[in-house]
C-alpha cells in the first residue's frame, strides 16, 4: 500500500516535472476556458483582437526584461525609459509643444534613446559594481526626472495622423501595434537562439563563475543585455505615445509591475538561467487575459487584486522547477 | 541639490530686480499697496509644498502661488514631496528654521496625517499655514489660532453630479453608462462616485452597467474600456471617468474601435488634453479646479492674516474650512475659456462655496 501510493505520486510528480515547461500554456488555456464558460463573448474574434492589442506594449517590454532576468539581474527602469522615449517621440512628430515634424523618424529616435539609457544602466551596473536593482531604479528615476524637467508638468499632444497610425491602422484586421509586437518577438527570439549573446545570457544566469572561466565576456554581455532591454522599452514608449496620442512624464505608470509579473508567470526564473522570451509572451497573455476576463465576468473591483495575486502565486508555483533549488530566498 | 539651489537663485534675482526697480516704480507700487505692507512683504518667505510639478494640477497650483508672491514682491520657495511624506515634512522644517518662522506656507499634504505634523511645526515656529485637499477630519484651523489659517478643498459630490448630467445630456438622456473610478479608498474618488450615483438616480432612463477602479491610471482605463466594449457592445452609450487621465485612456480605447466622438466621455480635473477633447466634440465635459486660485489665494489669505489685514480668529468657520468652485466645462462653455480675468488676490472668499462637510 505504502509503496504503491508512493510509486503513484512519484509517477505523477515525474509527469509534472517532464512537462513543467508547458505549465504556463496550461494555465493560459484553463484561464481562457473558465472565462469563456462564464462569458462566451470572451472568444468573440473582436475580443481576441482587443486582447492582442492590450498585449502589444507589454509584450515588447517583456522581451528586454526577459534577457535581463535570464542573467539573474533585474531592470526597474522600464517605466522611466518608456516615459522619456514617449515624450521624445511625441515631441518629434507634429504636436502642440514643439514645432518639430519629423514624422516616423520619431520611431528610431525613441528606440535609440532607450538603447542609450539601457547602455548607461549596463555600464553603471558593471563598472561601478552596483547591483542592477539599485542602478536601474536610480536611472529610471533620473529618466522620469528629465521628462518632468523638460515638460514642467505639461503633456505633449500628438496631432500627427501618420504617427498615430502605428497604433490605429489595421492590417488584416489586426492593429499595427500588434504587428510591431510580433516583429519585436521575432527579433528577440533571433537574439536568444541565433546569437552568441543569447547563449551567454543563459551561461551568466546559470553560473557566472563557470561562465567566466569558460571565457564568456561577462561585462560586455551584461552591458549589451541592458542596452537591448532599453531599446525594447524605448520602442514600447513610442508605441504608447502612438496609442494614447500623447507623451508625458508619467506615461509608464503601472507598466513595471505588469512586466515583471508577466516574465515570472511565464516561467522565467528570477534567479536566472531558466526561461525564454516565448515563455514571457505566454506570461503577458496570462496577465492580459486575466485582466480582460475579470471585467468580462463582472468581478467586483475590490476582489480583482486578490484574484490577481493568488493567480500569480499559483502560476509561478506550477511553472518553476524548484527541485533543483538548494534554498529559496 | 539642483532643486534646492534654484529657488534661492530665483530669490536673489527677484530681490535684485525689486530693489533696482524699486526707485523707478515706487510711485506705481505705492499706489497699489500701503507702504507698511511693502516693508512686511520683505520679512516673510512665501512657500508652496506639493507632490510634483510633473502633474499639471500642481504645476499650475505652484504658478498661482508664485503669481501672488510677485504681486506683493515677497520671496518665494517651491517644495516638492515627490510623494514622500518624510521628505515633505523635513523640507518644511528646514525652511522654517532658515526663515526663523517667518514663513507663509500653502501646502497640499502628501497624506492626511502629514497635515497635523506640518500644522504643529508651523504653529510652534510662529509661521502661518493653509492646507489643501488632505487633512484629518478632527484637525481644524480654529484649534491653532492664528497660525493654522485655513483649509481649502473641492467638493467632489456636486462636481461629479454636474459632469454626470453633462454626460447624460450628451447621450440624449438615456442608455447605459460604464464608470471608471479612482483608487477605491481615496476621498475624491469616493465623493466623485457619490456624485455619479446621485445623477444616475435622477435620470430613470439611465443605467450604470459597470463600475471599475482604474486607479487614476490611463493605461488601465484603456484596457478596462476595451473589455467593456466586448462585454456590453453597443449598450455602452457613455463612459464616465473620475479624472481626465482615465477619460483620455477610455477615449483612446474607443478610438481603436472607431467609436471616438460617437460614445461621449467625461472626466474631472480640467487638464489641457481633456479641454481639447471637449473642443473636438469627443468628450462631453470635465470639471476644472482652478489651481491658480488655490495656489495664490491660499497664500494671500495667510499672508494678510500674518500682517494683520485679516483677523482670522474672528472669521466664521465657513471662512476657515471651505470649498472652492469647480468649473464645469462643456461644448457650450469651452469657447469662453481662457478669457478668464486675472486672479484678484484681495477678494479672499469670493470663490468659496460653503463650509467643508465631513461625510461618514
Amino acid at each position: 500500500m505504502e509503496a504503491e501510493r508512493r510509486g503513484r505520486t512519484d509517477g505523477l510528480g515525474s509527469v509534472i516535472r517532464r512537462h513543467r515547461r508547458w505549465a504556463p500554456v496550461v494555465v493560459l488555456v484553463l484561464l481562457c476556458a473558465i472565462i469563456a464558460m462564464v462569458n462566451p463573448r470572451f472568444i468573440d474574434p473582436f475580443n481576441l483582437v482587443r486582447l492582442l492589442n492590450a498585449a502589444a506594449i507589454p509584450t515588447v517590454l517583456v522581451m528586454g526584461a526577459t534577457f535581463v532576468i535570464l542573467m539573474g539581474s533585474i531592470d526597474l527602469s522600464v517605466e522611466g525609459v518608456l516615459a522619456v522615449s514617449a515624450v521624445l517621440a511625441s515631441a518629434m512628430v507634429a504636436n502642440n509643444f514643439t514645432s518639430a515634424d519629423f514624422g516616423l523618424w520619431a520611431v528610431p529616435a525613441g528606440i535609440l534613446l532607450g538603447l542609450a539609457i539601457g547602455g548607461v544602466n549596463g555600464v553603471a551596473h558593471v563598472t561601478l559594481r552596483i547591483p542592477s536593482f539599485m542602478t536601474t531604479l536610480g536611472i529610471g528615476f533620473v529618466a522620469v526626472g528629465v521628462a518632468t524637467a523638460i515638460l514642467q508638468g505639461d503633456t505633449v499632444r500628438i496631432s500627427d495622423k501618420g504617427f498615430r497610425a502605428l497604433s490605429l491602422e489595421r492590417i488584416l484586421g489586426i492593429p499595427a501595434g500588434v504587428w510591431i509586437a510580433v516583429a519585436a518577438v521575432l527579433v528577440a527570439l533571433f537574439i536568444q537562439e541565433r546569437t552568441r549573446m543569447g547563449r551567454w545570457l543563459y551561461a551568466i544566469g546559470g553560473d557566472e563563475a563557470t561562465a567566466r572561466q569558460a571565457g564568456v565576456p561577462i561585462e560586455r554581455t551584461r552591458v549589451m543585455a541592458f542596452a537591448v532591454a532599453g531599446a525594447f522599452s524605448g520602442l514600447a514608449g513610442v508605441m504608447a505615445a502612438a496609442q494614447l496620442g500623447q507623451g508625458h512624464a508619467l506615461m509608464g505608470q503601472g507598466r513595471l509591475f505588469v512586466t515583471i509579473t508577466a516574465v515570472v508567470v511565464g516561467g522565467t526564473a528570477l534567479s536566472g538561467g531558466v526561461g525564454s522570451v516565448l515563455n514571457s509572451v505566454v506570461g503577458v497573455l496570462i496577465v492580459v487575459v486575466l485582466f480582460n476576463g475579470m471585467v468580462l465576468m463582472g468581478l467586483p473591483p475590490f476582489a480583482q487584486q486578490g484574484v490577481q495575486g493568488l493567480l500569480i502565486i499559483a502560476a509561478v508555483a506550477m511553472a518553476l522547477d524548484r527541485s533543483r533549488l538548494s534554498f529559496v530566498k | 541639490m539642483q532643486r534646492k539651489k534654484s529657488p534661492i537663485y530665483q530669490l536673489d534675482r527677484r530681490q535684485f530686480l525689486t530693489r533696482s526697480a524699486g526707485f523707478a516704480s515706487m510711485a506705481a507700487m505705492a499706489s497699489a499697496l500701503p507702504r507698511d505692507v511693502l516693508a512686511q512683504a520683505a520679512d516673510y518667505t512665501l512657500a508652496i509644498s506639493m507632490r510634483s510639478v510633473a502633474n499639471p494640477y500642481h504645476a499650475t497650483f505652484t504658478k498661482g502661488g508664485e503669481d501672488f508672491a510677485d504681486f506683493i514682491g515677497a520671496k518665494f520657495a517651491t517644495l516638492v514631496t515627490e510623494g514622500n511624506s518624510e521628505k515633505g515634512i523635513a523640507d518644511i522644517r528646514a525652511l522654517l528654521a532658515r526663515t526663523n518662522g517667518k514663513l507663509i506656507l500653502n501646502v497640499d499634504p502628501n497624506d492626511s496625517p502629514d497635515a497635523r505634523v506640518i500644522v504643529e511645526d508651523v504653529a510652534n515656529a510662529g509661521g502661518f499655514v493653509v492646507t489643501q485637499w488632505n487633512k484629518p477630519a478632527d484637525l481644524h484651523p480654529w484649534d491653532f489660532d492664528p497660525h493654522y489659517v485655513a483649509h481649502m478643498s473641492f467638493d467632489g459630490v456636486p462636481s461629479g453630479q454636474r459632469v454626470t448630467q453633462a454626460l447624460i445630456d450628451g447621450m440624449g438622456g438615456e442608455g447605459g453608462i460604464v464608470a471608471l473610478g479612482g483608487i477605491l479608498s481615496n476621498v475624491p474618488a469616493i465623493e466623485r462616485r457619490q456624485g455619479l450615483e446621485l445623477a444616475i438616480a435622477e435620470n430613470p432612463g439611465v443605467e450604470l452597467l459597470d463600475f471599475q477602479a482604474a486607479d487614476w491610471n490611463e493605461t488601465k482605463a484603456f484596457d478596462i474600456t476595451q473589455a467593456w466594449i466586448t462585454r456590453f457592445g453597443r449598450d455602452v452609450k457613455g463612459v464616465w471617468a473620475a479624472n481626465d487621465g482615465m477619460a483620455i485612456g477610455a477615449l483612446e480605447a474607443l478610438r481603436q474601435e472607431g467609436l471616438a466622438g460617437t460614445v461621449p466621455v467625461t472626466g474631472i480635473d480640467g487638464i489641457d488634453a481633456a479641454i481639447q477633447a471637449v473642443r473636438d466634440g469627443e468628450m462631453a465635459g470635465t470639471v476644472a479646479w482652478d489651481p491658480t486660485w488655490t495656489g495664490g489665494m491660499g497664500l494671500s489669505i495667510a499672508y494678510h492674516s500674518a500682517i494683520g489685514e485679516i483677523n482670522i480668529a474672528d472669521e466664521p468657520q465657513g471662512h476657515r474650512e471651505f470649498y472652492g468652485t469647480g468649473i464645469l466645462i462643456t461644448a457650450d462653455t469651452v469657447g469662453s475659456l481662457g478669457a478668464a480675468e486675472p486672479e484678484n488676490f484681495l477678494d479672499f472668499w469670493g470663490k468659496a462655496t460653503g463650509q467643508i462637510q465631513y461625510r461618514g
